[in-house]
Parts: structure tokens; C-alpha cells; sequence
């Protein structure tokens, strides 16, 4: 019996459709019983998430025809989001490129439709960066990390640590920064692990190393937060030398602090949220 | 595995990455390998070198691996150059969107040196036959 390769990801009035791959003709079958037997979805907005296939069979065309003229008949919305250009094209194609309508992202439907989603700073947001953070220092510096007691700052203080790689986070529901803030003894350490070789003094081209350990963390936490729905888009980190604290806009927002020991020093997550 | 002979261009545009695959190949037995800090600046190296192997991070301003990737396999003289992409995320649309532009394989930041080595012999296992064509 062929396995179900999709979610409906239940949300307050919009459900959004997530594949496992590509569209698996053997789940055709599967689907249409999935919303044939729910009525909730033809009351829903629909939104079909394309990321992860880049071509569709024509039975794939009729199932998501037959759930559009349920949506429609509802006055509800039906589209779709992070659309390949192949599959774009191959819309066109197939003559269903004025019936299938694109969105950008999920924030572009929902604004559409009018409904706000308001994300909060919590542990479930909070955790995949601790465990990014403790994952990527023991694999790639060899270093045990251990998180500290969380505590909040002011968005205006200034920055933890004389060293930090900064990453804006972009999403469907909010924006924000991370920092990652070293003391200049840590991060010299810490690095000087990374490379094989030992430095005891900040430069420019070393000081860069805080935008990469900042770049795999901030990375490895978006796999997981992307997973649980937060969409969370693609950045490229920043370095920052000295304290004083210009991480954009979101200084004025509030802060989470997350600081971390080692057996090389201590360092700071920071996490902030646009105002 | 790769002959340690062969000529490598590593990609990323963090000098500390650069440096730390730079060091791993080099403890694997490789000494010919040079550096570029974007998809552009290596392009223009892979048009006139002869590499046997290009390490490419994926997420760089000017031009990404990923282009960088197309780029090389779009050229019938370089196409068959192995082709490994370094990236911090791995989430599945981005995997399959480099399986489908020809990457040869990934490897997922934080890596350790065993790790990577791991990913070149798997790297050559895939290649072997391509390359002996």
C-alpha cells in the first residue's frame, strides 16, 4: 500500500498542502481520498506548497482543480506558493497558468486574505538555535557548549560580546535578528581551534569568522524552524567588531540572551525582534 | 578516492571556511588547490585552469554556487568537472534543485574532516565511470 507523501498543515482558517518530494502519481489516489473525505478543506483557504517538486502529472492538475472549484464555491482562496520557473512553465503549458494562481510566499496570501499571524519569541523557536549553536562548535571547533539561564535586555544595549556575526530573519510572520557575540579572547580561541592554527589578534579577515560560525548556526536552525512552518527565508550574515549595538531597526525591539560557556570562554546569543 | 594530484577550486566568500576546507584537503594529501570568493571569480578560473574538482559553497553575493554549478555544467568542455556544494541549510527543495542542475554531491555545514572526506570518496565513486568516458 503506497505510503501518504503529503500534510495538510492545519492552521486557523487556512490549511497549507506540503509534499514529501516529487508529486508521486501512486499518492494521486491517496489525495483525492484525503479531500473527498474532509469537508473543512472546500471552507479553508488552500495553499499548495511547490517547493519541493518542479512538475506535475495531469491527474495532479484534476485533483487540485477539483479542491480550487470546492475553495470557490466557498469564496475561499486556492493558491500557489514557491513555484519553480519549470513548473511555472509547465503550467503554462498544460493551459492551467489562468487557473493556478502563484503566490510568493505564505505572507503574500494571508495578507491577501486578511489574516494576521502573530508569532512569538517561545522555546519552540528558541530551542533550534541552542541546539544549532552547541552542534556547530562541537563538530566544527571541537568545543562543548552549554546554555546559560536565559534573560531579556533591551533592543538598545549594547552588544554582548566585541566580535558578532549578525543575520536578519526574514519570514512569513515576523523579522528579527540573531547575533552571535564573542568576547575577543573566546572568539580568538574558538577560531584558532576552527583552523588548525593559532591567532592572537583580531583582523579583518579573521574577525569574518564570526559571520561564518553565525551563517552555519543561523542555518542549521532555519532546517528545523522551516519544518515547524515558520518560513524563514535565505540570509547572508554580517561581522560586527566593538560593543555598540546597530543591528538595524530591531535594536529597539527587546532582546532574548542566551549566554553560553566553554572550556574556551563564555559567548552570547542574542535574538532580536523588529520592533 | 580523488587523486591527491588533482587540481582543486574551493568557492566560498568566508576566508575562514576557505581556509578550513583549504586544511582538511590538505591533510587528505591534496596541494594543488586554489581559492576563489565568488561564483563569478571561480568561473572565470575554471575557464582557464584544468580542475579536477571544484568545492563550492552555495550561498555567496555576485553569484551563488548554484549558478556558479550551471555555469560549469552548461559548458561542454568543463560539464563534467565533479562538482561538490558546501551549504548550511539542507532543506529538501534546495537538495533537489542541485541534484537537478547536476551537482555531483553536498555536504552540510558544520563538517568534520572525516566527513568531508567521506564526501569526496562518495563524490568519486559517482564520478569514476563519467570521468574514465
Amino acid at each position: 500500500m503506497s505510503q501518504k507523501k503529503f500534510t495538510f498543515e492545519k492552521h486557523d482558517g487556512y490549511y497549507v498542502i506540503k509534499f514529501d518530494g516529487a508529486l508521486d502519481f501512486n499518492n494521486c489516489k491517496l489525495f483525492e481520498e484525503e479531500i473527498d473525505g474532509n469537508s473543512n478543506y472546500a471552507n479553508s483557504h488552500i495553499i499548495v506548497d511547490c517547493e519541493s517538486f518542479i512538475t506535475l502529472h495531469q491527474d495532479w492538475i484534476r485533483l487540485f482543480l477539483k479542491l480550487k472549484s470546492a475553495t470557490k464555491l466557498t469564496g475561499k482562496m486556492f493558491k500557489f506558493i514557491h513555484v519553480h520557473k519549470e513548473l511555472q512553465a509547465s503550467f503554462k503549458r498544460l493551459g492551467v497558468d489562468q487557473s493556478f494562481k502563484i503566490a510568493k510566499d505564505l505572507k503574500e496570501v494571508l495578507d491577501e486574505v486578511g489574516i494576521t499571524v502573530k508569532r512569538t519569541i517561545n522555546t519552540e523557536f528558541i530551542n533550534p538555535f541552542l541546539l544549532a549553536t552547541v552542534h556547530v562548535l562541537k563538530i566544527q571547533a571541537a568545543v562543548e557548549a552549554t546554555a546559560g539561564q536565559i534573560y531579556m535586555k533591551k533592543g538598545s544595549e549594547n552588544l554582548n560580546g566585541d566580535v558578532s556575526g549578525i543575520i536578519g530573519i526574514v519570514s512569513e510572520t515576523f523579522n528579527g535578528s540573531v547575533v552571535i557575540s564573542f568576547p575577543e579572547k573566546t572568539f580568538l580561541r574558538i577560531l584558532s581551534k576552527m583552523m588548525g592554527q593559532e591567532l592572537t589578534k583580531l583582523d579583518k579577515s579573521n574577525v569574518a569568522g564570526a559571520g561564518e560560525i553565525t551563517n552555519m548556526i543561523f542555518g542549521n536552525a532555519k532546517v528545523v524552524l522551516n519544518q515547524n512552518g515558520y518560513g524563514i527565508r535565505q540570509a547572508i550574515p554580517r561581522t560586527k567588531q566593538g560593543k555598540e549595538n546597530d543591528v538595524g531597526s530591531d535594536a529597539k525591539a527587546p532582546a532574548i540572551v542566551v549566554p553560553f560557556e566553554t572550556q574556551l570562554g563564555e559567548f552570547f546569543v542574542e535574538i532580536y525582534l523588529a520592533a | 578516492m580523488f587523486d591527491p594530484k588533482t587540481k582543486v577550486l574551493i568557492v566560498d566568500d568566508m576566508l575562514t571556511m576557505r581556509k578550513i576546507i583549504l586544511k582538511i584537503l590538505e591533510e587528505l594529501g591534496f596541494n594543488d588547490v586554489d581559492e576563489a570568493e565568488d561564483g563569478n571569480e571561480a568561473w572565470e578560473m575554471v575557464k582557464k585552469g584544468n580542475y579536477g574538482l571544484i568545492v563550492s559553497d552555495w550561498n555567496m553575493p555576485n553569484c551563488t554556487g548554484l549558478e556558479f554549478l550551471k555555469l560549469v555544467r552548461a559548458d561542454e568542455k568543463f560539464a563534467k568537472t565533479p562538482f561538490l556544494l558546501v551549504t548550511a541549510e539542507a532543506e529538501r527543495g534546495k537538495v533537489f534543485e542541485a541534484i537537478k542542475c547536476g551537482v555531483d554531491n553536498y555536504v552540510v555545514k558544520p563538517f568534520s574532516k572525516d566527513a568531508l572526506k567521506e564526501k569526496l570518496e562518495s563524490t568519486y565513486k559517482k564520478v569514476e565511470t563519467r570521468l574514465s568516458a
